[in-house]
């Protein structure tokens, strides 16, 4: 029962990074690029099988399903040296391979027509399962593929997997550079309505952001998608530690995310990781203490996701949870000195309507994986000012769909058919009431909110889309 | 003839003068006879002051005297007299005026020193031959011994004279003397002295025989011997009582052996004993060959050196009586006493000033203690417990193999001699220990070589009997050699052989919950079989139910012995108790690890097992309330749907419920955060940091104590925060109270959306996409009234149940952080600063 975890790699985006995290799940069990053991690998104390099972000849294969609706990246993949990593029952490509345009709602319809073949794949790899724990969905939320089908999918495993995790990994765009993706707000409203009603927990990957890093800290003029994509690889490891390698507390998945997500709407994390390197760059190496890394982490400029917030809002912007995970050597008794540290200088501002603290998961390090540093660490953390980057793709598509811009493109498909964009608006009404809970976290008298208004406007969790009826089935 | 009778008027005013002198006796008795011979003696010794024979100042002297003492006038009459006496010559005038002038001296200055002290005649008796006066020839007031020993004075006081004279008075003075003593006693010197010989072998001689009244070696009273003598004999013949008793000794000790209140340390003793008397009986052979010499007279003296008086007898016997009365000593200071307190004993007379004394001693320690020693040494390097007689100052008693170590053997102090000190025999103890340890509990034989090793390295005390008495250092060096060697032996054996380490860490991660990912599955596949009353619980269907936890986590990759010695505890319960309450887990930790994991050790570590599983389980539950109120299931907003006050309270229900989540789940959280780095993780890397540096398995054991006993104290365990675990244990019970709450909440909530939907589909009769199908319009069936009365009421109740609890947490909860910071025995302060990381519960209380 080792808690199996399925990983769901969807569109373009998706499978980029997906394939980065299992490059980097395989470096550290010292799994090859087929798939076997490695002779060195004998080092006990990882947990393989909670991202890994074995096939016959004891090939480690992921739990990976590789979707897309243009073969491009895929073929990339099936072309690459970790070819025979992954089980090619699990791959599927749309027939007709043209994609999904950048368009959510073809996405989306065609994530429906082609869901019989892809749950199929889904039923497959869950009952290979002991005691299955969830979904990792990997994604971006601007492009066709992975924001439509990755909706349509969030939206079926709600259903059909109500009792198990749903955990994504969302690429937000870049929004400091013109996308070639016009309609990407659009796209974004749709996809961040079925990621706030249908998923558990929202690891955000603000591409914004991720640049700045690669720019600033990594010192790269101009960071390459593999670049990046190898940032989103490391968090998504360093954030699976836990479950990788069993310890004391947050062995599983559920565990991990729980004490984050206290308030079952605001499921959006943030992420932070130091020290930070990429692949042939020689970093300078610095100091690394618990005290340090924690330090660095409530850095906003370490922080993988932008902050839009206005001084005055920054100011009040709230940290709900923060788990940090750090690996490597550590003296256990470092942990309380960083935090009385921390807690001195006031380096971080909580909520005040109720308890919280910051929690620090010690993880063991790969030992296959030689780095430089003695300690790192990755920063999990639900903060209030996420809602601004909310109301910032909230501000875009308003912008749009006053222009009435490019919705003939959606209207092609059966959801905004008959020129019904109520979907537009409920979408925007859900994104809003988040925003707002979110701000309302900020305040101390967040246990009454909601509660006084009688016009509903704030708590208008929109009309029961996400509502299952289990009886309903498929 | 003329000569004859002058010798014959000369004999008569001898006569005469005696018996003035002594006018009580008659002329005819033998006392007479005797005074006048002794008067004889006297006069023809040939006895000379030491003092110049100056007439002029011999009168010069007297009438100074006489001026001194204030008598002028008696002084100028001496003066006249004086030139009469000495002006007078020819015939029928004293020739001898000197003599007589100093005898009139002698006898003035005795009148005046009789007179001074007549209180003590002895005094002056004794002041007149000290003084060099005249010898007082009878004193009826002084007893019989102090005439002989004033005869005795007189005559060698008269031997001593004579030596200024030619060679010829002195041997006619000694063969007078000789004739003398002879005339005195009735038996000669050489019979006292074989008798004397007799006696000192403890048998009784002719005439010196044991007197029991006396208790010693006494000269019969009937024979008739100068006193002298007779003290003499008394004296010499010490010796003899003194060796009765150590031959007695001896004798009986061997008689009683192989009785067991001998010992072999008695017996060295007694061999040492015989040992000296041997020396003596060989001396006492030589003497008796020597008293059979004739005793020369003195004048022969030059001639012949080989023969024995008691004279001789006493200074040869001066060095065999000072061994034979510290051995007298010995025998009767050890008489009682046995094994190493003998030993002891004998040792404290060691401490002596006198070297002749300080080695005797040494070599008699030498010998008793031999046994001693060997017994130690074989006790260190063989770890044998060789001492049937219960010498040793080590007491072993057969115990179970688990607690060999703690209570197998022990130090006697009654037999732990003075000269090896207690921390010296807690190394030698627990040396020896260690040895058996690994034979007994170990079953190892690599001590061999490191004994061995220890013995080359410190030479060759180390052979059999190579240890003595007095060689502290080398003892001491044989011992710390011993002990390194075995010591480290044993914490190799114990580390590598027996993975002490390996299996301590086995027990952090089953017992203390340390293998998270095991726990969990273990958790989650007991967890519906604790939930049964506890008499219906197979331990069996547990026992199989660890075994697949253990293969489906990561304990499957551990030792398998490790894993074979997890075992399930069904803890004895009574009526009404759940599973939950009886489960617990045990680690089998077998000989010799069990000297480590003992019994109370074990039930200890059951204490935390019982304490962190409990946590668990709330963790567990809250996690699991978790899962049923998880963002994706929050979709049963349909009742957000609803106009008025339902919706509100639909809304605080839910609010309420989540708050107290959050409450709930910081506290766990961070109890068990505080649990893993505060008292786990520090206790542990204290633990292991003793554990390198832990010499013996002392250390170790200790080591391992402080492990436990702080993690028992840090997690509220101990004896001082029962009240404090009290509380704690209530808030746990809330928490799963609150997830039972927290279920029926969403389970009804659940429902009711199901029964919504049932509704709209029945009222609508439409089958719509899932997105729609909840739509506004579905929720205006005919139940839809009945439903918001439903929900109404499904919702008050559990509000009002949530707020109970709630209150009730909030208060036990105060409760119990405003006692954390009066727990002054354990550093809470973690915890404290934890749970209040962002002053939460501090604001909270100032707010009141």
């Amino acid at each position: 029962m080792p808690r199996e975890i399925i990983t769901l790699q969807v569109g373009q985006c998706g499978n980029q990074i997906g394939m980065e995290f299992w490059k980097q799940l395989c470096l550290e069990h010292g799994i090859s690029k087929d798939g076997i053991l490695e002779d060195f690998a004998t080092q006990g104390g990882d947990r393989k099988d909670v991202f890994f099972y074995q096939a016959d000849d004891q090939h480690y294969i992921p739990r990976a399903l590789l979707l897309d609706l243009e073969p491009r990246v895929i073929n990339g993949i099936q072309n690459s040296e970790y070819r025979n990593l992954y089980n090619h029952e699990n791959i599927f490509v749309s027939d007709h391979g043209g994609g999904a345009g950048n368009n959510w709602a073809s996405g989306y319809h065609q994530g429906e027509q082609v869901q019989e073949d892809i749950m199929d794949m889904v039923d497959r790899e869950a009952d290979g399962s002991d005691s299955l724990e969830g979904f990792v969905l990997c994604h971006s939320i601007a492009g066709g593929t992975g924001s439509g089908m990755g909706s349509y999918l969030l939206e079926t495993l709600n259903d059909r997997y109500s009792k198990k995790l749903v955990q994504t990994y969302s690429v937000f765009p870049n929004q400091m550079e013109t996308s070639d993706v016009v309609v990407q707000p659009y796209n974004s409203l749709l996809t961040l309505k079925r990621l706030t009603l249908n998923a558990d927990c929202v690891v955000v990957l603000d591409n914004t952001a991720l640049n700045r890093i690669a720019v600033e800290r990594l010192h790269l003029s101009n960071p390459t998608f593999a670049q990046t994509n190898s940032l989103v690889s490391t968090v998504m490891s360093a954030s699976t530690t836990t479950l990788r390698y069993p310890g004391y507390m947050n062995n599983d998945l559920v565990g991990l995310l729980a004490s984050l997500i206290p308030t079952p709407r605001c499921h959006f994390l943030m992420t932070g990781y130091t020290p930070l390197t990429v692949e042939r760059q020689a970093n300078v190496i610095r100091k690394t203490t618990v005290l340090d890394v924690m330090r660095r982490l409530l850095q906003t400029k370490n922080i993988m996701v932008s902050s839009y917030a206005r001084t005055k809002e920054a100011s009040q912007a709230k940290y709900i949870s923060i788990l940090n995970i750090i690996q490597g050597e550590v003296d256990p008794t470092q942990v309380h000195e960083s935090l009385q540290r921390i807690r001195e200088r006031k380096l971080v501002n909580f909520i005040e309507w109720g308890p919280a603290s910051i929690q620090v998961a010690l993880s063991r390090k790969s030992p296959y994986i030689q780095t430089s540093h003695r300690v790192s660490g990755l920063m999990l953390a639900s903060h209030t000012s996420i809602r601004h980057l909310f109301s910032k793709c909230l501000s875009q598509y308003e912008k749009l769909r006053k222009k009435q811009a490019f919705l003939d493109n959606y209207r092609k498909f059966p959801m905004f058919a008959d020129n019904d964009l109520s979907e537009f608006d409920e979408s925007r009404e859900i994104i809003e009431s988040l925003v707002d809970e979110y701000k309302a976290c900020e305040s101390p008298d967040y246990i009454k909110w909601g509660m006084e208004d009688p016009s509903g406007a704030l708590t208008g969790e929109g009309n029961a889309t996400g509502t299952v009826d289990p009886k309903l089935g498929m | 003839m003329d000569e004859q009778q002058d010798h014959q008027t000369l004999l008569d005013l001898v006569k005469e003068l005696v018996h003035r002198l002594n006018p009580s006796t008659a002329t005819t008795t033998t006392q007479f006879a005797q005074s006048l011979k002794y008067a004889t003696r006297i006069l023809a010794s040939r006895m000379t002051p030491s003092i110049a024979a100056d007439e002029s100042a011999m009168a010069e002297s007297i009438k100074r005297s006489l001026v001194n003492e204030g008598n002028s006038s008696g002084a100028l009459a001496f003066a006249d007299l004086y030139t009469k006496f000495s002006s007078k010559s020819g015939f029928g005038t004293i020739k001898n005026k000197w003599a007589v002038l100093y005898l009139l001296k002698v006898v003035a200055e005795d009148r005046k020193a009789a007179k001074k002290s007549n209180s003590r005649a002895s005094s002056g008796l004794f002041a007149s031959t000290v003084c060099g006066g005249l010898p007082v020839v009878f004193d009826e007031e002084s007893g019989g011994a102090k005439k002989v020993l004033d005869r005795n004075r007189s005559g060698s006081n008269g031997v001593l004279l004579v030596s200024k004279d030619s060679e010829n008075f002195r041997e006619i003075a000694v063969r007078e003397y000789g004739d003398l003593v002879r005339e005195e006693s009735e038996v000669s010197e050489g019979v006292l002295v074989r008798d004397v010989l007799y006696a000192c072998q403890g048998i009784d001689g002719k005439y010196v025989k044991f007197d029991k009244n006396f208790d010693g070696y006494v000269l019969l009273d009937s024979v008739k011997v100068p006193r002298a003598v007779r003290v003499m004999v008394r004296k010499v013949c010490e010796l003899g009582w003194l060796f009765m008793k150590v031959r007695d000794h001896v004798s009986e000790s061997m008689d009683r052996f192989p009785a067991e209140d001998v010992g072999t340390i008695g017996q060295a003793f007694c061999a040492a004993l015989q040992d000296e008397l041997s020396e003596y009986y060989k001396l006492l052979a030589v003497l008796e060959a020597q008293a059979n010499n004739p005793i020369p007279m003195v004048s022969e003296a030059g001639n012949s050196g080989n023969y024995l008086s008691l004279r001789r007898l006493a200074v040869w016997f001066a060095e065999p009586v000072v061994k034979m009365r510290l051995m007298a000593v010995l025998v009767d200071c050890c008489k009682v006493l046995r094994g190493g307190a003998m030993a002891g004993a004998i040792h404290v007379h060691a401490q002596h000033g006198d070297p002749l004394v300080q080695e005797f001693m040494r070599q008699l320690l030498r010998r008793v203690c031999s046994p001693l020693f060997e017994m130690v040494r074989s006790w260190v390097l063989e770890g044998e417990l060789d001492d049937i007689f219960g010498e040793f100052f080590i007491l072993g008693q057969p115990v179970k193999a688990e607690s060999l170590w703690r209570e197998g053997y022990r130090l006697h102090d009654g037999m732990l001699p003075s000269f090896i000190s207690q921390s010296l025999a807690q190394r030698i103890l627990r040396t020896g220990k260690s040895i058996n340890f690994l034979r007994v509990c170990c079953e190892d034989q690599g001590w061999a070589v490191a004994a061995e090793e220890a013995a080359a390295a410190v030479g060759t005390t180390t052979k059999r009997y190579g240890l003595g008495y007095g060689e502290t250092d080398a003892l001491e060096a044989l011992i710390a050699e011993a002990a390194k060697r075995i010591d480290r032996h044993l914490m190799d054996v114990m580390y590598k052989q027996y993975k002490f380490k390996e299996h301590c860490l086995a027990i952090k991660r089953y017992l203390l919950l340390g293998q998270g990912d095991f726990v969990q599955y273990l958790m989650d596949i007991v967890g519906p079989e604790l939930s049964e009353p506890a008499n219906t619980i197979s331990s069996f269907k547990l026992a199989g139910l660890l075994e697949s936890a253990i293969r489906s986590s990561n304990a499957q990759y551990d030792d398998a012995d490790m894993l074979d010695r997890l075992r399930v505890k069904m803890m004895p319960h009574g009526t009404g108790d759940r599973g939950w309450d009886v489960f617990s887990l045990e680690y089998d930790a077998r000989v010799p690890l069990n000297t480590v994991f003992t019994e109370s050790v074990m039930g200890r570590y059951l204490r935390i097992f019982n304490f962190l599983w409990k946590l668990r389980r709330v963790e567990h539950s809250l996690i699991g309330a978790w899962k049923t109120m998880k963002p994706n299931r929050i979709t049963s907003n349909f009742l957000t749907k609803q106009e008025g006050s339902i919706k509100f309270q639909f809304v605080s229900t839910l609010r309420r419920c989540q708050v107290l989540w959050v409450e709930m789940n910081h506290f766990v959280t961070n109890l068990q955060y505080y649990i893993m780095f505060e008292v786990l993780e520090v206790s542990w890397a204290n633990f292991v940091d003793e554990m390198e540096s832990a010499r013996d398995l002392d250390d170790l054991l200790a080591a391992h104590e402080k492990y436990l006993q702080s993690i028992v104290e840090k997690s509220l365990l101990g004896e001082r925060s029962q009240t404090l675990c009290k509380t704690l244990f209530l808030l746990f019970d809330l928490i799963l109270q609150f997830r039972s709450h927290a279920d029926r909440l969403y389970e009804g909530v659940h429902e009711l959306q199901a029964r919504t939907a049932v509704s709209a589909l029945s009222s609508q009769g439409r089958t719509k996409t899932r997105q729609k199908q909840n739509d506004e319009s579905s929720w205006g069936g005919g139940g839809r009234k009945a439903l918001t009365k439903l929900a109404g009421e499904f919702l008050q109740t559990i509000g009002q149940d949530l707020e109970k609890i709630s209150k009730d947490y909030s208060s036990s909860l105060e409760g119990f952080i405003a006692q954390l910071p009066m727990q002054q025995h354990v550093d809470l302060k973690f915890l404290l600063f934890r749970l209040d990381f962002t002053e939460f519960y501090s604001r909270l209380r100032l707010g009141k």
